[in-house]
C-alpha cells in the first residue's frame, strides 16, 4: 500500500507555517532597520546639502562661479554635484548641466540615474537672491549600498530559513509518519475485519497515542460486542439444531410405520418435504452466519479461476440442458488469485444456478472470465428477467426476496450466500443489466486495500 | 449382524438413531456420555461408532482422539452441531471417517453409516466392476453393457464408479456430491438428478431392465435384481 508523502503530515505543514512566519517577521525587521538607516542618512545628508547651498548662498555673486568650480576640482572622488544656472535655465557653473530646471524650492529630493543626473543622488535647488539657480547634491550611493546590503541579508536569511524550515519539517514529519504508517496498517486489518488487532502505543503520551488509545477501547468494546453476539448465534443456531434434527427424525420414522393410511402417508411427505426444505434453508443461513464468521483463510492458496469456471460450467451444463439452456465459458485469457477454490465453486455455482433459475427455456447463460484493469472477474451473464436497478444491492442482503424470486421456488439466499462468499474474500459481487438479463460478476481484487486508498 | 455404538447425548436424537439403525438391521447401542462412551468403545466387539461431537463428560474429539491413540480403528461417523469447515477438517484429522453435520436426514446418516462399514469390509483389488450385465473395467476405463460399449464422458464414468463400488447400496446425493465432485456445499436445485439422469440414459437403455434405481427420500442406488 502507498505511503502518504511527508509533505501531507500535519507536523510538515505545521513547521512551513511557522517557517513562513519566521521569513515574514525578519522580512519586516529588517525593512525596518533600513527605513530607519535610509531615513537618518537621508536626512544626515540633507543637513550637509543645507549647510553647503547656505555657504554658497553667502559668497559674493560675481565669485560663486569659481568657488563653484573650485569644490568641483577639491571633489576627486565626484561625490559631490554643483549647478549654477542663469534665470534662463543657462548653465553658468558646475558638474549637473541635466539639473538646469529643478524646482528651486529649498528642498533636498532624490533623483533617479534617468532625471537629469546619470547616477541615483541627492539634491536640492533654491534661487539666489540674484535670480540664478543655484543646485547642490550628493551621489547617494551610500543609501544604494545600505539597501544592497539589506536586501543581501533578507534574500540569505529567507533562503536559510526556507531551507532550514523545509528540513527540519522533513525530519519532525518522518516520525509521526512511520507512527502513522503502523496505525494504518493495524486500521486496514482492522477494515479486513480482524477484530483482535490493536493500534500500537509509542508510550510517549502525545496526541497520536491519545487516539490510539482512545480507538483500542472502542476496538475492545465492539470485539467484545461481536464475540457476544457470534456467541448468541451459535447458541440459538445450535438450540435449533437439536429439535430441527429431532423433528426431522420423528417425521421420518412416522412415515416407516406400517399401518399408516394413504392419506397420511401423504400428508407425511408433505411435512417431511417442508422440513427438509426449512432445513435446507437453516443450513444456508448457518452457512452465511459461517462465512461471516469466519476470520481463518486456510484454505487460501493460488487459484487458477478459469479452471473453476470451467468446472462450474460442467457441473451445471446437464442442468442448463434439461431446460433447454445453452450454457457457454468464454475467456480471455488465465488469471490466478488467492483465493479458497472450494468456495469460489461454491459462489459460481449458486451464481449459474440462480441463473438457470430465471432463465427462460431456450435462452442462454454465458461463463465469463473477463480481465478488468483491477483484475480478474468471474461473471454469469443470463437472459432471464433480470434484477430492477433498485433491488440490486437488496437481493444480497439476507433474507430478501426479489419480487422475481416470489413465483418460483428457493428462499432467495443464494445472492446472500455468493456475497457473503465474495465478502469474505475481499472482494465483491456486483450486479449489473445484460439488457435484457443480468450479469453477476465477483470482482477478484481486494475491495478493503483500495477504498482504503481513497 | 453389524454391531454400533452410538454416542449421543440428546436423548431423542439418540432414540431416533438407534430406531432407524435397528431398523436397517443393525444392533445398537447407546450410551449419552462421552467418558462411558470411550469406555465402551475400547472394550471392542462394535463395527461403527457414530460419535457426537459435543458430549458432556469428554468431548466427542477427544473420544476419537484417544480411540485412536489406543490403536481402536473402528470406523467413526462424527456427527456434529459444528458445520465449519475447519471443524470438519479438525473432526477428520482426529481420526474420524466421516462427518455429519445436524441437522441431518436420518437417511444419510445411516447411508454414510453402510458405505464406512464396506469401506472397511472389502477392500479388495477389483479391476473389472460387474452389476448384472454392466461391466467397467478400472484399468481400461472401458464401459459395456451386454457386451455393447457404452461412451461415457469423465464426469459421468467418475459418477458410475461410485455407484458401482457401492453396488446395492443406497447412497445420498450429498454423498455422490462429495465423493464424485469432491465439494461440501449444497449444490441446489436437482443439480444431481440431472447428472443421475444423464447416465441412466446411457446405461439404462429403453427394453433393458434398469439398473440405477431411485430410492424415494434417500438417494440413488445400483442393483441387479427386479
Amino acid at each position: 500500500m502507498a505511503i502518504s508523502p511527508f509533505w501531507r503530515t500535519s507536523r510538515f505543514r505545521r513547521t512551513l507555517i511557522y517557517g513562513a512566519a519566521a521569513a515574514a517577521l525578519l522580512a519586516g525587521m529588517l525593512g525596518l532597520i533600513y527605513a530607519q538607516t535610509a531615513g537618518y542618512l537621508g536626512r544626515e545628508a540633507d543637513k550637509i546639502l543645507r549647510v553647503e547651498a547656505a555657504a554658497l548662498e553667502t559668497s559674493p555673486p560675481a565669485d560663486l562661479p569659481r568657488r563653484i568650480e573650485q569644490a568641483v576640482h577639491d571633489d576627486p572622488r565626484h561625490i559631490e554635484i554643483y549647478g549654477l544656472f542663469s534665470r534662463e535655465g543657462l548653465r553658468i557653473a558646475g558638474n549637473a548641466p541635466g539639473l538646469a530646471h529643478l524646482q528651486p524650492d529649498g528642498r533636498s529630493r532624490e533623483l533617479g540615474p534617468t532625471e537629469g543626473y546619470p547616477e541615483t543622488c541627492r539634491v536640492m535647488a533654491v534661487r539666489l537672491p540674484w535670480g540664478e539657480i543655484l543646485v547642490v547634491g550628493r551621489l547617494a550611493n551610500q543609501l544604494a549600498e545600505v539597501r544592497r546590503i539589506i536586501m543581501a541579508a533578507l534574500m540569505w536569511s529567507g533562503g536559510l530559513v526556507a531551507v532550514a524550515g523545509l528540513a527540519l519539517g522533513a525530519a519532525l514529519s518522518i516520525q509521526p509518519m512511520r507512527r502513522i504508517q503502523a496505525v494504518r496498517e493495524a486500521s486496514l486489518r482492522v477494515a479486513q475485519g480482524d477484530l483482535a488487532v490493536r493500534l500500537p502505543i509509542a508510550g510517549r503520551h502525545d496526541e497520536i497515542d491519545m487516539l490510539a488509545g482512545v480507538v483500542n477501547q472502542m476496538m475492545d468494546e465492539i470485539e467484545r460486542l461481536a464475540t457476544e453476539a457470534r456467541s448468541a448465534g451459535d447458541v440459538v443456531a445450535h438450540d435449533l439444531r437439536t429439535p430441527l434434527t429431532r423433528l426431522r427424525l420423528l417425521l421420518s420414522r412416522l412415515r416407516q410405520a406400517s399401518d399408516l393410511a394413504p392419506a397420511h402417508a401423504v400428508t407425511l411427505d408433505e411435512a417431511l418435504a417442508e422440513t427438509d426444505a426449512l432445513m435446507g434453508r437453516f443450513k444456508a443461513i448457518l452457512r452465511i452466519s459461517e462465512f461471516e464468521n469466519q476470520r481463518r483463510r486456510a484454505g487460501f492458496r493460488q487459484v487458477e479461476l478459469l479452471t473453476l469456471l470451467e468446472q462450474a460450467a460442467d457441473l451445471y451444463r446437464p442442468l442448463a440442458a434439461e431446460k433447454g439452456i445453452a450454457l457457454e465459458t468464454v475467456a480471455h485469457g488465465s488469471a490466478i488469485v488467492q483465493a479458497d477454490p472450494d468456495l469460489i465453486l461454491e459462489a459460481l455455482a449458486n451464481l449459474i444456478d440462480n441463473a438457470v433459475k430465471f432463465t427462460p427455456h431456450g435462452g442462454a447463460i454465458f461463463l465469463a472470465l473477463a480481465v478488468a484493469p483491477d483484475g480478474p472477474e468471474l461473471v454469469v451473464v443470463d437472459n432471464g428477467p433480470g434484477v430492477p436497478p433498485e433491488e440490486r444491492a437488496a437481493v444480497t442482503r439476507r433474507f430478501y426476496r426479489s419480487r422475481r424470486d416470489q413465483t418460483r421456488p428457493g428462499a432467495g439466499l443464494g445472492l446472500s450466500i455468493v456475497a457473503a462468499i465474495a465478502h469474505l474474500h475481499g472482494f465483491a459481487l456486483v450486479l449489473e443489466d445484460a439488457e435484457p438479463g443480468l450479469r453477476a460478476a465477483i470482482q477478484c481484487w481486494p475491495r478493503a486495500l483500495s477504498s482504503g486508498e481513497a | 449382524m453389524a454391531r454400533v455404538l452410538t454416542i449421543e447425548d440428546d436423548e431423542t436424537t439418540a432414540r431416533e438413531i438407534v430406531a432407524e439403525l435397528t431398523s436397517r438391521g443393525f444392533e445398537v447401542e447407546a450410551v449419552a456420555d462421552g467418558r462411558e462412551g470411550l469406555v465402551r468403545a475400547a472394550a471392542g466387539g462394535f463395527d461403527a461408532i457414530t460419535l457426537d461431537r459435543m458430549l458432556p463428560g469428554l468431548d466427542g474429539l477427544a473420544v476419537l482422539r484417544v480411540l485412536r491413540e489406543s490403536g481402536v480403528e473402528t470406523p467413526v461417523l462424527m456427527i456434529s452441531a459444528l458445520s465449519d469447515v475447519d471443524e470438519r477438517v479438525r473432526g477428520l484429522r482426529a481420526g474420524g471417517d466421516d462427518y455429519l453435520v445436524k441437522p441431518f436426514e436420518v437417511e444419510e446418516m445411516s447411508a454414510r453409516l453402510e458405505a464406512l462399514l464396506r469401506r472397511r469390509r472389502a477392500p479388495e483389488r477389483q479391476t473389472v466392476l460387474r452389476v448384472a450385465d454392466l461391466a467397467f473395467d478400472l484399468v481400461t476405463r472401458d464401459v459395456s453393457r451386454g457386451g455393447e460399449a457404452i461412451r461415457l464422458l469423465p464426469t459421468e464414468m467418475k459418477l458410475l464408479e461410485y455407484l458401482m463400488r457401492n453396488a446395492s447400496e443406497v447412497v445420498t446425493r450429498t454423498m455422490i456430491f462429495e465423493a464424485v465432485w469432491g465439494y461440501h456445499f449444497d449444490p441446489g436445485t436437482n443439480l444431481i438428478d440431472v447428472h443421475l439422469g444423464q447416465l441412466r440414459r446411457k446405461i439404462d437403455p429403453p427394453g433393458a431392465p434398469p439398473l440405477i434405481r431411485t430410492i424415494r427420500g434417500a438417494g440413488y442406488s445400483i442393483r441387479a435384481e427386479a
